[in-house]
Parts: structure tokens; sequence; C-alpha cells
């Protein structure tokens, strides 16, 4: 049926809505062995994606396969892939055993089952009760545990984080990473990298739904500048003395001080030092992989700075 | 495929919803069963006066043998199997409402496994709902009929026919309209209100307009009712002598199957209707995105 590669192959997927483009031509892969973050702002397209890839949305071209085959090719999907997605309902009057034993059946895999899933995302004590009481964060978890009930090859989650508490966070992140290791397939999606970010090893970063970056999250990392901050008493002779020196990514801040790219603030201040120039402050920038995200993905319903405070006859 | 059969059989047992249709469902047919006999009743105490004497003697049947309380039974049948009809409506409307439509495909091989599996466990359900709905109308009946105006065996065993047939159709019919339209409520109260009043209109329309009434006959309402109406004027007629011509049309008014075609060709026209409902609803439930 499928080659159980537990490889996601997405190609020239695009996805039309009407007059709304969802998808654009967005090509990737995921491997098993590694969690991959799936990235972008709101409204990128990742659930559109992960929905074509699941065959509840029919794509206007392009495919999307798991194991080499298309989802209603895959004979039995409940057993190669286990999906957790926004918007996926539970009867509010059935209880949580009882949710799981139906979908149990449907995959084709014993009751008991059920049960385990249960205690795995820690929800064994509320099996009986009706899901209709139930938290955002249960709810979620039941659904982690409906997506491992078939104990599946491949794991998709679409912002699985919403609504779980820190707690529940911390043990998904670890559950993950343990599923991968195994040799598992994890796509995750989510609007926030930060969210991810210690989850991850591969991302796949898409805006207005194209792809924006795919590849190793340490390459990312590796982008990303480190910048030194300098207030000197003399700003033109630090520069001056850096120039000399070799250093030529050296930026003047609207406060005054100079941006210094690709050296330490040790090599600043010694610079500093032999110039005669005082320093009174210093500082190392960490350019955070979020800020990078935000470059790559920014310009989709760019919010507008709110126009500035304006007093007729103004005295300020 | 059994997987599937059994993962909705678990889906229909595990709310409430079952048991939530069932017991209106059993009210209105033992309601409808007392008040048949009841009427049955009347109406012989009616026809037994003197001055229906010369009509007994032109039939060559006394009054106390028509079978008057079959017409209430075909009534009652009618009006409960609206219950089994939104327990189908609510089997793919309910899921997209709900949402666990998504999880329900991720789970199936296909679609089309998913609506099959559906089909055959609304069916059972159907069946269920027509047995305890005929089961009801004749405990109904007997409280309150004198036996003489009971069917006899054969006739029951055709009227549990037709119940049961009726019930599962309509279920059916209900899972098509609810794919095609997929609002619980929105489904409920359009089918609800085209099943007991829309059409019902249109035939007192026809009616005072004095066009032929046949082509009710062939509308869902029309032609599910004629399954139950037209045997219903059988079994009476079996037993009711030599009834003029023009007395029958009354008759099966009285059944609820005016204008309606034999109980066989009624069933197979309602069939019909269901194929449609049910293929135009499989069809757009097969192609959706699920969103
Ligand atoms: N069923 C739909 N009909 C019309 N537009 C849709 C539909 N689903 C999603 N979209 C649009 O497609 C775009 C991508 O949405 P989505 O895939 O949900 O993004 P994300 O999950 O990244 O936030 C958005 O502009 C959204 O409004
Ligand atoms: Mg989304």
């Amino acid at each position: 049926m499928h080659d159980g590669s537990g490889l996601i192959a997405v190609q020239n997927l695009t996805k039309q809505f009407g007059s709304v483009t969802a998808v654009q031509n967005l090509s990737f892969t995921v491997s098993p062995g590694s969690v991959t973050g799936f990235l972008g702002p709101n409204g990128a397209g990742k659930t559109t994606t992960l929905r074509m890839l699941l065959g509840l949305v029919t794509p206007t071209s392009g495919t999307a396969t798991i194991n080499g085959r298309q989802f209603h090719q895959l004979g039995q999907p409940g057993r190669v892939v286990g999906a957790v997605l926004e918007a996926q309902g539970f009867h509010p009057r059935r209880t949580a055993r009882n949710h799981l034993r139906v979908y149990a059946a449907a995959i084709g895999v014993p009751d008991t089952q059920a049960d385990q899933v249960l205690s795995l995302v820690g929800l064994a004590t509320a099996a009986d009760r009706a899901v209709g009481g139930f938290s955002l964060g249960m709810k979620q978890r039941l659904a982690v545990a409906t997506a491992l009930l078939g104990d599946p090859q491949v794991l998709v989650l679409d912002e699985p984080a919403n609504g779980l508490d820190p707690e529940g966070i911390a043990w998904l992140r670890t559950f993950l990473q343990s599923y991968a290791r195994m040799g598992r397939t994890v796509l995750i999606s989510s609007h926030l990298l930060a969210e991810v970010e210690q989850t991850v090893d591969q991302v796949v970063i898409i805006s207005r739904g194209q792809t924006m970056y795919y590849g190793p999250l340490e390459h990312l990392r590796q982008q990303q500048q480190r910048r030194v901050l300098v207030q000197p008493s003399d700003v033109g002779a630090l520069a001056t003395a850096l120039r000399e020196g070799g250093v030529l990514t050296i930026e003047q801040l609207v406060d005054g001080r100079l941006a210094v790219s690709g050296v330490d603030s040790k090599h600043v201040a010694d610079v500093a030092l032999r110039a005669g120039v005082s320093v009174y402050g210093i500082q190392e920038e960490q350019v955070d992989l979020e800020r990078i995200f935000f470059q790559l993905t920014s310009g989709q319903y760019a919010g507008q700075a709110p126009a500035p405070y304006q007093q007729q006859g103004g005295w300020a | 495929m059994g997987n599937l059969v059994q993962a909705e059989l678990r889906k229909t047992t595990t709310t409430g919803l079952w048991w939530g249709l069932l017991i209106p469902t059993v009210l209105v047919a033992l309601g409808g069963g007392l008040l048949s006999g009841l009427i049955g009743r009347a109406f012989v105490d009616l026809t037994s006066s003197a001055d229906a004497e010369q009509l007994s003697e032109m039939l060559g049947v006394t009054p106390d043998q028509w079978k008057f309380s079959l017409f209430g039974i075909a009534r009652s049948i009618n009006l409960a199997t609206v219950f089994p009809l939104i327990f189908g409506a609510l089997a793919v409307s309910g899921e997209i409402g709900r949402r666990t439509i998504t999880t329900t495909f991720l789970t199936a091989p296909s679609r089309m496994h998913t609506m099959l599996a559906k089909m055959l466990v609304y069916a059972l359900w159907g069946a269920i709902y027509g047995l305890a709905i005929m089961g009801f109308v004749a405990l109904g009946v007997v409280l309150t009929s004198s036996s003489g105006q009971l069917p006899d065996s054969g006739g029951w065993a055709m009227l549990t026919l037709v119940c049961v047939v009726s019930s599962i159709l309509m279920t059916m019919f209900g899972i098509g309209l609810g794919a095609l339209i997929p609002n619980t409520a929105g489904v409920v109260v359009l089918l609800t209100m085209y099943f007991v009043v829309i059409e019902n209109a249109v035939l007192l329309g026809l009616r005072i307009a004095g066009t032929p009434e046949t082509v009710v006959g062939f509308l869902p309402n029309g032609s599910v009712n004629g399954l139950t109406g037209s045997v219903v004027v059988d079994l009476f007629l079996s037993k009711a002598g030599v009834v003029p011509e023009e007395a029958i049309t009354f008759l099966r008014m009285f059944a609820g199957a005016g204008g309606a075609q034999s109980w066989w060709l009624s069933g197979l026209i309602f069939l019909g209707w269901v194929a449609v409902a049910f293929g135009g609803g499989w069809a757009l439930t097969a192609r959706k995105d699920i969103t």
C-alpha cells in the first residue's frame, strides 16, 4: 500500500478558496527521526496545507503524500498517520473513553488501546466524564490521545500548544521529541517560533502560502549575527579605529551608540582602549530567532503603526 | 468495513440521542394508536344508528365489521416516522456541525466507506424505530378498539412490514438531506415542516383548485404515506363488502394516501426520492473541503 518510509512530501501544492489563494506552489519534505516545525504567521496557509496532506481539503494543484501515497490511498490511514487539528471536534455528551472507543473501532485497534492513550496523556481519571465539561487543555490532550490511538508512524499537529497549560506544553515537548527519536515523523505547526524553538530540529517557514525557509533550525541560528552595542566617548574615533582594524559592519544607532557586527564585545573594548576612547557602556545583543522569523514572514497583514498623536497648535 | 460499522454503531449508542428521540416517537405512536381506536369506535357507533341501516344493506356488511381504526393506524405511523427521519438527518449534519467529521474521515479508508457504514447502521436504527412505532401504535389501538375492528394476523404482518420499511426509508432520506444541508437546526426544521405541514398544504391547495391529486403520490411525503395508506385501504376494503368507487377516493384520503399509488409502487417512488437525497448528500460529502 505505502512504502513505510515515514516521509512527508509536499510538491507544488496550491489551494485556492474562491479568490483567496491560501497556499501557493508550496514544496517541502519532512523526514522521520526529527521534529519538524511548520511555521508561519496567522493566515499563512499552515492549516490548509496540513488538511490537504490529510485528505480533508482537495488541492487545486500539486500533491501531498505520506509514505509516498496520497491520504486516500493509505488503506488504514489511522495506523499510518495521527493528527491533532485545529477545530477538531468532540461530541459534548460522549465520554472521553467512549470517544476513543469509537475511533479505536474505526481504526481496528483493541479497546484497551483507548485506556492506554488516556493514561499516556494524563486523562485516565477523567475517562468517564463527558467531553463537554472538559477544559480547552483537556480537550487538546484528548485530541493528542486520539491521534495516538493507531500507534501511527507519522504525527501531524496543528498548533497543539493552543490551550495547553505550561505543564502540558512541557509534556508535549518531551513526548514529541522521544516520539521522533524512535524513528518516527513529527510535523508540528505554530505561528510562534519561540513556542516550538526548543522542540523542533527542522523548520519549514511559510508566509502568504509560500515557502520562505526550509532546513535545519541550526542553520537559521548560524545566520543570525550578534551585534555589539557600544557607547563610546568619541563615536567617530572608535569607528575609525574599528575600520582600520578591518571591522566594516558598523552602524550608528539613533541613540548615539554604535552597533558593531561580526566581533565580540571584548574585541571592541580592546580597540577602544588602544584608540584612547572611553567606553561608557557596552553590551552584546542577541538577535533572536524570533526576529529572523519576523523578517522572513513580515509583510502579510502588516498592522499599521498608530498614527502619531497630533495636537492642534501643539506646544510639544 | 466491519470496523467502521462498529464505530458508527458506537457513535449512536454513546450519546443519548437515540432514546431522546425514541421517547417522543413511542409517545406519538401510543397516543396515535389510542386515538385511532377511539375514533374508530365513535365511527362505528355513529354508523350503527338506524339511519345507516340502509347503507349497510347496500354494502352487504354491518358497520361493526368496518375496521375504521385502520385509518388512524396509518396516520399514526406516518406522523411517528418523522422522528427516525430526524434521527437520520443528524447523522452527517451533526458530525459536520460538531466537527467530529474531521476525526471520522481521518480514521476511515475513504469517505465512501464512512457513508456506507452510516447507511448500514442507520438502516438498523430505522428498523428499530419502525418496530417500536408499530408496537406502540398496536398497543394503543388494542387498548381502545373492540376486537372486531382489529386487523387479522396477516393484516398486522403487512402493517409491520410497511411501517418498518417506511421508517428505514425515512431514516435514509434524512441522512441524505442532512448531508446536503449540513446545518442541524436548519435541516430538522425544514424536514419536519415539509413532512408535517408543507406538502399537506400543497395537497389541500390542489384539492381546492380541483386539480388531480395524483401528483401528490409522486412527492416525498405523498409517496411514503402511500406506502402505509394504501395497505390500510386494501385491508379495509377486503372486509368491507362492496364499496362504491367514489367512496374509495374518500377512504384513501382518510388513510392519508390521497392521490397515492399502490403500496409497493409508492414505496418504489419514495425509494427513488431516497436515492436522490442520499446520492446527492453522498456526492457532496465525498468532495467537500473539511476546513
Ligand atoms: N474554507 C475557507 N474558505 C475561504 N478561505 C479560507 C478557508 N480556509 C482558509 N481560508 C483562507 O486561507 C488562508 C490560509 O488560512 P490557514 O490555512 O487557516 O492559515 P494558518 O493556519 O496558517 O493560520 C487565510 O487567508 C484564510 O482566510
Ligand atoms: Mg491555522
